[in-house]
């Protein structure tokens, strides 16, 4: 009996945690695929940049359970020893979420005052963490190398940063400075004014179209699109990765269903004896085959409540492991569980019982 | 007297050998075919990956430091330094050429519109047809480096067909739409070193910037900035091991950093950045960085779905083997009238414990076998319905699952086995 009831347990954990796991494997999965960064951009539809007002309204359009992170961008000419160079400002802690691919060697950028430097203006202008670097905007909107150097009244800002690291991404963005939004704010005198918007959103392509069009609707002078190289590549890739867990599921399901039914199988034949003992004394077909059942079905019903604990256990430990976070619990699945093993368990029985029943006990009994 | 006794059980116990035996084959296939996908599973995800594009670039040396620092504002120059046309080919020489799925090279430049307008025209490789002299042949562009691309009207360049000489090229689609221009029109473009007419053979949707530029082919954009034989930049896709902390020290602080032998396994392993470093010793004057949006998450998730594959099959492993032991330990523990009579009639314990295990082990062997035909089927099943192509089945498998088998089968009997050699035959064969 402990024996059929172990193998019950085993076939019942196999099945609620590879369920568990494969209802939770999308999700997780999705998140992981945000490491590519941005899928969604918003940019100004109009000749007008963009507002934190505007940015702000279309966030609130998207789940906040699904926005991963947002950061806005705000791109400016600026000069660093009469060298012309770009400034962009932005959020770093938004930043660090939508691009979790960039390598940093330093740190981050905590407060004011302090700029990330790419890799290749750092290699073009000697930098590297902990120099100080000044940033010189030109406040007529021309840049320095259009104009005569001689001329020493021009109306520039300038302020003093302390570079913390140096990033290298592989991209565009090496060849930028970037600055806190706050910097930019004092160092140009002008707030409240986007380039553009990254935003990393933990949903499905169909989803993520149908959000960038409610927001081109619904907030004027800005339009969200899609960073088709990241959208359709993950749509690509997870679905695949979907149908292998799907896949894998199915089979192991069912070789550990068959593997628990041949092992019932077995302890129920052992009991021929028992049947052939019990039909000699006068019970009938039915009255076996039922008190078996019954028999089988408790421990199914055993067997199943105990699987789906320690499946959770098991699902829980996988996605621990290997996503570094916790896994919902599906009360669902714990009838499902009960009932399909239950199902097995009686399936099961039910064969060598009936066969059992249908020979003459004498024969049975005397062990042939 | 030994044998005609197995061989009496194995056949007279028929139905019973067989159900042992096909609950064996069945944890078998199991763990036949999670193992064969766990172990394939890194390299057809990472297969997968690559559309994502291009996980390496590489541009010429001066360029790299200067570009186009000092022409933010200018669109008419291209940039200064450049790599040869001809080096291409040596990409595929490297160490690690094997890895190398694609690479496409790119001539950017600006070019004046009739309406006065500048775009960037970008002149590449679609389906280059590569002959190298090691014999090998491969089909490079971006077609396939452009998985996402969305060719709306028209079609992809052919540049094995009928395209490769009449300056075909394909739009943006906003900047089609901005022009009214569609498939089958031509387009009058004109640089500094000569002009064009352009024959736009497709419009394709790539949700970025690509979206306002003209691609066209290598040669085309080659004469209208009078670059013969030259290329700007270099796009490569390979295949990658995840960085562990060996390559992450290689790539902060340089290979030469590397202790002789870290240096050697370092340059023998498919790491991003060793790859780089491969291309930049073929391509003379070249500098390979990894595009770490690509490169890194790439990794990233490589390890997560391999991790997670780990973890089923273990699930499953362990399945297999308490499936297989349970219905062992219950088979052994049914024949105690037979172990009764045997002891009865004077059969000494290790005879018994010996018989009783040759047939499980011959059982588990058959079984075995089968089972691992079948695993191989099942891999099968899941690597052509998944991925469109057949798992690879590694070797180190068959030793594996053969020791899993023979220990789960000794660990379901051998307990049984003891427990029954303690019986008294009396007691047994009365039936108690």
């Amino acid at each position: 009996m402990l024996v059929a009831l172990l193998a019950i347990a085993v076939g019942a954990t196999i099945l609620s945690g590879l369920v568990t796991i494969y209802y939770d494997v999308p999700r997780q999965m999705g998140e992981q695929f945000r490491n590519y960064g941005a899928n969604m951009i918003f940019t100004p539809s109009g000749s007008d940049k963009l507002s934190t007002d505007a940015i702000n309204m279309a966030e609130s359009l998207i789940d906040s359970k699904e926005l991963v992170g947002s950061a806005p961008y705000r791109y400016e000419n600026i000069t660093v020893y009469e060298r012309p160079l770009m400034a962009a400002a932005t959020d770093f802690e938004g930043a660090e979420k939508t691009c979790p691919y960039w390598r940093i060697d330093g740190e981050w950028p905590s407060k004011n005052g302090e700029a990330l430097v790419g890799k290749e203006t750092a290699e073009t202008l000697d930098l590297r963490a902990g120099d100080t670097v000044t940033l010189v905007y030109d406040l007529e909107g021309q840049t320095a190398a259009a104009k005569p150097k001689e001329n020493t009244e021009r109306n520039q800002n300038s302020l003093e940063f302390r570079v913390t690291g140096v990033l290298d991404t592989g991209g565009n963005e090496e060849k930028y400075i970037f600055i806190s939004i706050a910097d930019m704010e004092s160092l140009t005198g002008k707030s409240d004014i986007f380039d553009m918007t990254e935003l990393s959103v933990s949903a499905s392509q169909e989803q993520l179209s149908d959000y960038a069009e409610k927001i081109s609707a619904e907030v004027d002078g800005l339009s969200a699109r899609l960073v088709k190289r990241v959208t359709q590549s993950e749509n690509t890739v997870l679905s695949k990765l979907q149908a292998l867990v799907l896949l894998v599921t199915v089979i192991v399901l069912l070789l550990t269903m068959i593997c628990v039914a041949t092992t019932m199988m077995a302890v129920v034949t052992e009991r021929r004896r028992e049947v052939g003992l019990r039909k000699a004394l006068g019970a009938s077909n039915k009255s076996i085959i039922f008190e078996f059942m019954g028999e089988g079905l408790l421990l199914g019903a055993i067997g199943g409540l105990l699987g789906s604990f320690f499946g959770f256990v098991f699902a829980q430990a996988v996605s621990v492991n290997v996503f570094n976070s916790s896994i919902q619990f599906h009360w669902v699945l714990i009838p499902i569980t009960i009932l399909v093993s239950v199902l097995v368990t009686g399936i099961s029985c039910v064969l060598p019982v009936r066969s059992a029943t249908d020979v003459d006990p004498a024969l049975v009994l005397k062990g042939e | 007297m030994f044998f005609r006794m197995i061989k009496g059980a194995l056949f007279r116990q028929k139905s019973k050998m067989i159900l042992i035996a096909v609950t064996i084959a069945l944890g078998a296939s199991l763990a036949t075919a999670m193992l064969n996908i766990m172990l394939d599973v890194g390299d057809k995800v990472n297969q997968e990956l690559k559309a994502y594009g291009a996980n390496i670039t590489v541009v010429p040396k001066e360029n790299s430091v200067l570009s186009e620092l000092y022409s933010l504002d200018e669109k008419e120059e291209t940039a200064a330094a450049h790599l040869k046309e001809d080096d291409l080919g040596k990409i595929k020489t490297i160490f690690w050429g094997f890895n190398i799925i694609d690479f496409t090279p790119f001539v950017n430049t600006y070019a004046k519109l009739p309406n006065g307008e500048s775009v960037k025209l970008t002149g590449t490789w679609f389906n280059h047809h590569l002959a190298l002299n090691t014999g090998e042949e491969l089909d490079a562009g971006i077609h396939s480096l452009r998985s996402w691309w969305d060719v709306k009207n028209g079609r992809w360049i052919d540049e094995q067909g009928d395209s490769a000489d009449d300056n075909s090229a394909m739009i943006g689609v906003a900047l089609a739409e901005k022009l009214g221009v569609s498939t089958g029109d031509k387009l009058e473009v004109k640089t500094s070193k000569g002009s064009k007419a352009l024959n736009i053979t497709g419009v394709y949707d790539a949700g970025g910037d690509e979206d306002e530029q003209i691609f066209t082919t290598l040669k085309t954009a080659q004469e209208l900035s009078d670059t013969t034989g030259l290329i700007d930049s270099i796009e490569v896709s390979a295949l990658t091991t995840p960085d562990n902390e060996l390559a992450r020290k290689a790539a902060t602080k340089g290979p030469g950093s590397l202790s002789p032998a870290d240096y050697e396994t370092w340059y023998c392993t498919a790491y991003v950045s060793s790859i780089c470093y491969q291309i930049q010793e073929a391509i003379p004057d070249s500098v390979a960085s990894p595009v770490r949006q690509v490169a890194e998450s790439e990794g990233t998730i490589l390890d997560k779905t391999q991790l997670l594959m780990i973890l089923i099959t273990i699930l499953s492993l362990f399945g297999s083997a308490l499936g297989i032991s349970n219905l062992v330990t219950a088979s052994v523990m049914e024949r105690s009238n037979e172990i009764g009579l045997l002891k009865a009639i004077g059969a000494r314990d290790y005879r018994i414990s010996g018989i009783v295990l040759t047939e499980i082990i011959i059982t588990a062997v058959v079984g075995g076998v089968a089972g691992y035909f079948m695993g191989y089927g099942f891999a099968q099943i899941i690597g052509q319905t998944v991925f469109g192509s057949a798992i690879e089945m590694k070797p180190m498998v068959i030793p594996v699952v053969a020791v899993l088998i023979i220990i789960v089968t000794l660990v379901g009997s051998i307990p049984a086995i003891r427990m029954l050699l303690r019986l008294r035959p009396a007691e047994v064969l009365h039936g108690r």
